[in-house]
């Protein structure tokens, strides 16, 4: 039996993780990928505390509901996160962030 | 085996109680038949539909009487139905930045997507769980990212998208963990102190969990409201997105950051009892850090929307010391409202305005509004009562809604002085920065002279209308409080 603990470790370092790449990578589809890791990283551990909350073997099924609720919306933002990048191309421009700084002071 | 999953799933809520909501979402799915297979239909009547029905579903959410949630979603309502009554008067930019073809295809979701949005606004104001509460904050984000970079034939506007989708989904990474630890600290969804108040007896003491889940819940909802340090998408996004966008984005998502704001503060109330200083300190410094952000920000700013992006900082910062207003924890949102509401006459207004002097003059820089008041007198009477109102000049909605924030400021020197020391100079400080860059509008149109070939900017009847009516109600709600009770303002 793997204590909760050990599941929230990995889900705090999946989270750095995702959140170091959305903020140091430059390429647009790697940034939306680590902000994907991020919201994996929270379902991993809604899905570790909902086990743990759990009594005689059967979890807490909210956690795991919210779970799914994470998962719909994630694909629902890295689908229009993809629609901007299409633009962004169409507009003439590379997908590295360091060029989109037309606006500015 | 049917009803505890029903039962589970709904909660306490009702069907009758989403009803506006579920209006919204069904005119939007209207509308978007309309715009595909009514080629003929100008898109533009799409946005007035849009409007009415906004203004609509505002009408019903304010009956019966309102709750403190249907009061966020019925304001929320109201600048949805603004938004769409500029868009409407935006329409031939729109259709030139996004249409195709003869009949601008591709442009009518500009009009059916605030209207979602205002839906998930409006479902989130009321969500008495977390579960709610993240769906709703998505439904707006969402749509929000799309309108944002909606104008896909400029460059701006699309990096104005991509810019808000990167540090939104990064907020709603945030939120999420947040969910997840006070989920895993409390055993439930639901936003009611009771939960947080019974697992914390149970441990008898503060578990750093629940801290960790108020941070991380601050932090993503810290990103609508526009406060520091989630503040840095908000000047370019504003620069970039289109004006009814950037006037969709500075109120009615604000409006959104706030209830729930109001409602996370409502179920983390036993941290805010007193006793925990630290906490009520570190939440002195959220509120402060935008003061200065924005207020030190705006100063140097020669586009008009950028200038209200900033100013739009500023403002929430002024908006979140209303939380220390006594029994703000506790569910008393009369200032916050009341300075909401203040902020979206003001902000709404000085978008109007904005809009017709891009579309004549081509340019959104303060500089575009020289010679306002020779050309356009009327006009120009209406935009310094929206700038005066939010540089708080006393007889105008803004100075009570500062005033406000002030009461509550000076209110803790009675229980923390140690906050309210340097709090009150910060905030005297912001004030004052304020009236130098909302005057340097006014400055433009009094006293700058128009330029030979200006002539004077159109305005038609919509955008006049609600410019009229902002200014009469910004005037009104200033000064009828000296006829109301006489003696309280004294």
């Amino acid at each position: 039996m793997i204590p909760l603990s050990h599941y929230l470790i990995f889900s705090g370092l999946l989270f750095s993780v995702g959140l170091a790449g959305a903020l140091i990578r430059r390429n647009l589809l790697v940034v939306l990928m680590c902000l994907e890791l991020m919201l994996s990283a929270a379902g991993v551990a809604l899905v570790a505390f909902s086990r743990a909350a759990g009594t005689m073997g059967l979890p807490v099924y909210d956690g795991q509901v919210m779970a799914l609720f994470v998962v719909a919306i994630a694909a629902a933002e890295v689908a229009i996160g993809l629609a901007l990048a299409v633009s962004v191309r169409r507009s003439g421009k590379t997908l590295d962030t360091d060029g989109m700084n037309s606006l500015k002071d | 085996m049917i009803t505890p999953i029903a039962n589970a799933l709904c909660g306490d809520y009702s069907w009758n109680e989403f009803g506006p909501e579920l209006f919204l979402v069904g005119l939007a799915a209207v509308l978007l038949a309309f715009d595909c297979f009514w080629k003929t239909l100008p898109k533009r009547v799409l946005g007035m539909i849009g409007a009415l029905g906004a203004f609509g579903a505002a009408w019903a959410l304010a009956h019966p009487l309102p709750s403190a949630g249907s009061v966020f979603s019925c304001l929320a309502a109201l600048s949805t139905g603004l938004m769409l009554l500029l868009a409407f008067d935006y329409a031939k930019v729109t259709e030139a930045a996004s249409g195709e073809g003869r009949y601008a295809e591709g442009s009518g979701e500009f009009y059916v997507l605030p209207l979602i949005a205002c839906a998930g606004v409006s479902v989130m104001a009321k969500a008495q769980d977390l579960v709610l509460l993240f769906v709703g904050l998505e439904v707006l984000s969402l749509s929000s990212y799309a309108m944002a970079g909606f104008y896909r034939k400029v460059p701006g506007s699309v990096e104005a998208g991509v810019k808000y989708l990167v540090m939104g989904a990064l907020s709603t990474g945030f939120l999420v963990l947040g969910i997840a630890w006070y989920f895993g600290m409390t055993g439930s969804f639901l936003l009611e102190p009771a939960t947080l108040a019974r697992s914390l007896s149970e441990q008898g003491q503060l578990i750093k969990g629940v801290l960790l889940a108020l941070a991380l819940l601050l932090a993503a909802v810290s990103f609508k409201v526009g406060a520091f340090p989630m503040h840095v998408w908000i000047p370019d996004v504003y620069q970039g997105a289109p004006v009814p966008v950037t006037s969709f984005l500075s109120v009615a998502s604000k409006i959104a950051g706030f209830a729930a704001l109001t409602s996370i503060f409502g179920a983390f109330r036993v941290i805010f009892a007193p006793g925990m200083e630290d906490v009520l300190l570190t939440f002195g410094c959220v509120a402060a850090a935008p003061l200065l952000v924005g207020n030190l920000g705006a100063i140097p700013q020669n586009d008009m929307k950028r200038l209200l992006g900033y100013s739009s900082i500023a403002q929430a910062g002024f908006i979140l010391v209303l939380y220390l207003f006594p029994g703000s924890f506790e569910g008393y949102t009369g200032p916050l409202v009341f300075y909401l509401a203040a902020y979206m006459l003001a902000t709404m207004g000085a978008f109007f305005a904005l809009g017709r002097v891009r579309l004549a003059r081509g340019s959104n820089a303060i500089s575009a509004f020289r010679g306002l008041a020779v050309t356009n007198p009327l006009s120009a009477f209406c935009v310094a009562v929206f700038f005066a109102s939010l540089a708080g000049v006393p007889l105008t909605a803004g100075f009570l809604a500062k005033l406000f924030s002030f009461v509550a400021a000076f209110q803790t020197l009675t229980y923390l002085p140690s906050l309210a020391y340097w709090l009150l100079p910060v905030m005297i400080v912001c004030a004052a920065a304020g009236f130098y860059y909302y005057f340097k509008v006014i400055r433009a149109m009094y006293w700058l002279s128009p330029d030979e070939d200006d002539e004077p900017v159109r305005v038609p009847f919509a955008t006049g209308l609600v410019m009229g009516i902002c200014a009469a109600l910004i005037i009104l709600f200033g000064t009828v409080w000296f006829f109301v009770w006489p003696g309280s303002c004294a």
